[in-house]
């Protein structure tokens, strides 16, 4: 059996409130297998955006250990893990979190700008705004490539950036209830392209939602209930 | 790629930046164009005063007579040639007004003319216009000022013996050629008891009265010297000779003419040294007192200073005014720091560095004080190459001269573009912008980007 492409193994998280310590995440251990879709359930508070967070190299771990494809990632320097969060996770945000200068192309495109020098890109930009456009005709956006984010619908700029998301070809997806700002049917519309994408990509998906139905469609589901796994 | 990408982005898609530009470029702009007149001034103010002035001139001469030291001076390599000079001092009025009275503190500096006092210089025009531009400050007057005979500029006029008055002081005082001006002065003579008293200057008329004497005016001369022409009166150094009971070759000046004006200083050095050595004088530096020999600049050192020293204090003043207008950004950055705190959180998602973050907002500061500093150089360069033609077009269509340039003898707003300067101020400017861009790029660096995705 291969490696899980992300686990967790007795992760802990605290925020400091003073000289009061806040624990969040107590001893979470997970994993993530290629190509699996793992639903994340909790309440409110229960830790599942700061486990994402920290699994995502956006935070570190205060005990525990986040290994990428078994490898051990979470005290890498602050440059290696950021040059690892971009080879290796692709964020999917309840908010979008889309640039409002940029097109949808430039939003899709900047993904990959993060690693490239002004020469190497100048020299990939037609292959990168090749698969930009291609991930954005897959979204159902190819006729919106040039539209600012202010010019999109709510579920249109989830799809931007799911395609954002995606073109670093990374091994792993974290979403964080992607659908929570959107109506339902827009939400159905876009659980319907991750759950596409899950199966034609053989992407691995770790998705934060409070919708039970969503959870019953994915591989696997793991309840956090205060900072400890559940179920 | 992405840092000078979303900088670019930042910068276009947000007019406010356009407040850093503005403040950067008229930091600069100022700088260039303050700078450039001063510097303009300060040259053409040096030519005028080079004009007025004997390349070198010794000075402090007692008890001096020309021919010896003429011979020695003239044995100099680099010396072309010599002038002799007296120079005294006098009221000069017309013969039906009563002396006017003492002038008034702090008036007659600048214009000269609107004080009776004057300098009265005895000078060998032969010699004087081999050495200096004498010939050329009789040439410059117009009209009925001019002197009749340029060749022979103090032949005397019905028996009198002739002044020569700068054009301004002329004016000042209603006077044509050939009108009678009386000369009140004095000098020291030491009496019985061995004391020095001022004793005025006379002459016996026919009757053999003691008379203050009389001379008539020969004309005007002018040179671009502010305040020389008002303040300086030529005689025949002969006629001053006899006035004050001098010998015949006495010489209090010398105006010294040099062949390569490269050197002037260093001529001056060793005609000081020949001089000092005949008056029986040791170097400058061994004994105070005696003869010196000062090169044009030296003479008019102190003049030269005060603007030179204007011209810095005016720098140091404008470098602070161009760091508070760079200031403008550092409040236009924040803004953008402020409002880019969401992308701040989406660019670390997508793998960007503090470092790679912090690059993006510098690079917006540095862009705004680089295009600043582009337009306050061009701006300021064609202000200060075109002051002149602005102030003509507002002077026409308002009546209002911004520059009165007349004040200075000038025929248009001088200027000088000096590169080092512009070097100067852009390196500051871009220095002061780096600086200032630092800080906003640093909050932006240090901003926890969880905050910002939490915080939707």
């Amino acid at each position: 059996m291969s490696a899980p492409v992300l686990s967790a193994d007795r992760v802990t998280k605290s925020f400091w409130l003073g000289k009061r310590e806040i624990p969040i995440l107590r001893g979470i251990d997970l994993q993530v297998a290629p190509g699996e879709m793992v639903a994340l359930l909790g309440a409110s508070g229960a830790g599942k955006s700061t486990l994402l967070h920290v699994l995502g190299l956006l935070d570190a771990p205060t005990g525990g250990a986040v290994n990428y494809d078994g490898r051990p990632v979470h005290d890498l320097s602050v440059v290696e893990r950021a040059r690892l969060r971009h080879q290796h996770v692709g964020f999917v945000f309840q908010f979008y979190h889309l640039i409002p200068e940029l097109t949808a192309l430039q939003n899709v495109t900047l993904a990959r700008m993060m690693q490239c020098s002004v020469l190497q890109y100048w020299r990939e930009r037609g292959a990168v705004r090749t698969a930009a456009t291609t991930l954005l005709d897959e979204v159902g956006l190819g006729q919106r490539l040039q539209h600012r984010p202010a010019e999109l619908s709510g579920g249109e700029r989830q799809r931007v950036a799911i395609a954002r998301a995606l073109l670093a070809q990374p091994r792993v997806i974290l979403a964080d209830e992607p659908t929570g700002n959107l109506d339902s049917d827009t939400a159905n519309g876009v659980m319907d392209l991750l759950f596409r994408i899950n199966r034609e990509r053989q992407l691995a998906f770790l998705l934060v939602t409070h919708n039970e139905e969503v959870a019953r469609r994915c591989h696997r589901t793991v309840r956090l209930k205060d900072g400890v796994v559940v179920g | 790629m992405y840092r000078p990408f979303l900088a670019l982005r930042y910068l276009l898609s947000r007019p406010i930046n356009l407040l850093g530009v503005l403040g950067v470029s008229l930091g600069v702009w100022a700088m260039i164009v303050v700078v450039s007149i001063f510097s303009g001034f300060l040259r053409v103010v040096g030519e005028h005063v080079r004009s007025a002035s004997a390349d070198v001139s010794v000075l402090q001469l007692e008890d001096a007579r020309y021919g010896e030291l003429r011979r020695a001076i003239e044995a100099d390599e680099n010396v072309a040639a010599t002038a002799p000079r007296l120079v005294h001092y006098g009221l000069l009025h017309r013969p039906d007004e009563s002396p006017p009275p003492p002038p008034l503190l702090g008036r007659g500096a600048l214009q000269g003319g609107d004080t009776p006092f004057l300098f009265l210089l005895g000078v060998d025009p032969e010699r004087e216009r081999a050495t200096t531009g004498f010939a050329g400050w009789l040439q410059a007057v117009d009209g009925e000022r001019r002197v009749a005979d340029a060749e022979h500029p103090f032949a005397r006029i019905d028996g009198l013996p002739v002044v020569v008055l700068g054009e301004d002081r002329m004016i000042a005082g209603g006077l044509h050629r050939g009108d009678r001006v009386v000369l009140h002065t004095g000098r020291l003579e030491r009496g019985a008891d061995g004391g020095r008293a001022l004793v005025q200057v006379t002459r016996r008329d026919a009757a053999g009265n003691a008379i203050s004497p009389v001379f008539a005016v020969a004309g005007a001369y002018r040179t671009q010297h502010v305040g020389y022409d008002g303040n300086n009166a030529f005689v025949h150094i002969d006629e001053l000779r006899a006035l004050l009971d001098l010998p015949a070759d006495a010489v209090q000046e010398i105006a010294v003419k040099v062949v390569d004006r490269a050197t002037t200083a260093a001529t001056a050095e060793r005609v000081a040294r020949t001089v000092r050595r005949l008056q029986g004088y040791g170097n400058v530096t061994e004994s105070r007192g005696g003869p010196v020999a000062l090169s044009w600049r030296e003479r008019h050192q102190a003049f030269l200073d005060s603007v030179e020293w204007q011209r810095g204090l005016m720098k140091l003043v404008l470098i602070i005014i161009m760091a508070a207008a760079v200031l403008l950004m550092v409040a236009t950055l924040s803004m953008m720091v402020t409002e880019k705190t969401a992308d701040i959180g989406i660019l670390t998602a997508l793998g960007g560095s503090p470092r790679g973050v912090m690059t993006v907002f510098l690079s917006c500061g540095l862009a705004i004080t680089i295009v600043g500093i582009a337009l306050g150089l061009i701006g300021g360069s064609l202000s200060a190459v075109y002051l002149d033609e602005f102030r003509r077009f507002v002077r026409a269509i308002s009546g209002i001269d911004l520059f009165p340039v007349k004040v200075y003898n000038l025929d248009r707003v001088p200027h000088e573009l000096d590169p080092w300067w512009m070097l100067q101020v852009a390196g500051i400017a871009l220095l002061v912008g780096a600086v200032v861009s630092a800080l906003p790029a640093w909050r932006a660096a240090r901003h926890d980007p969880l905050v910002s995705l939490r915080g939707s």
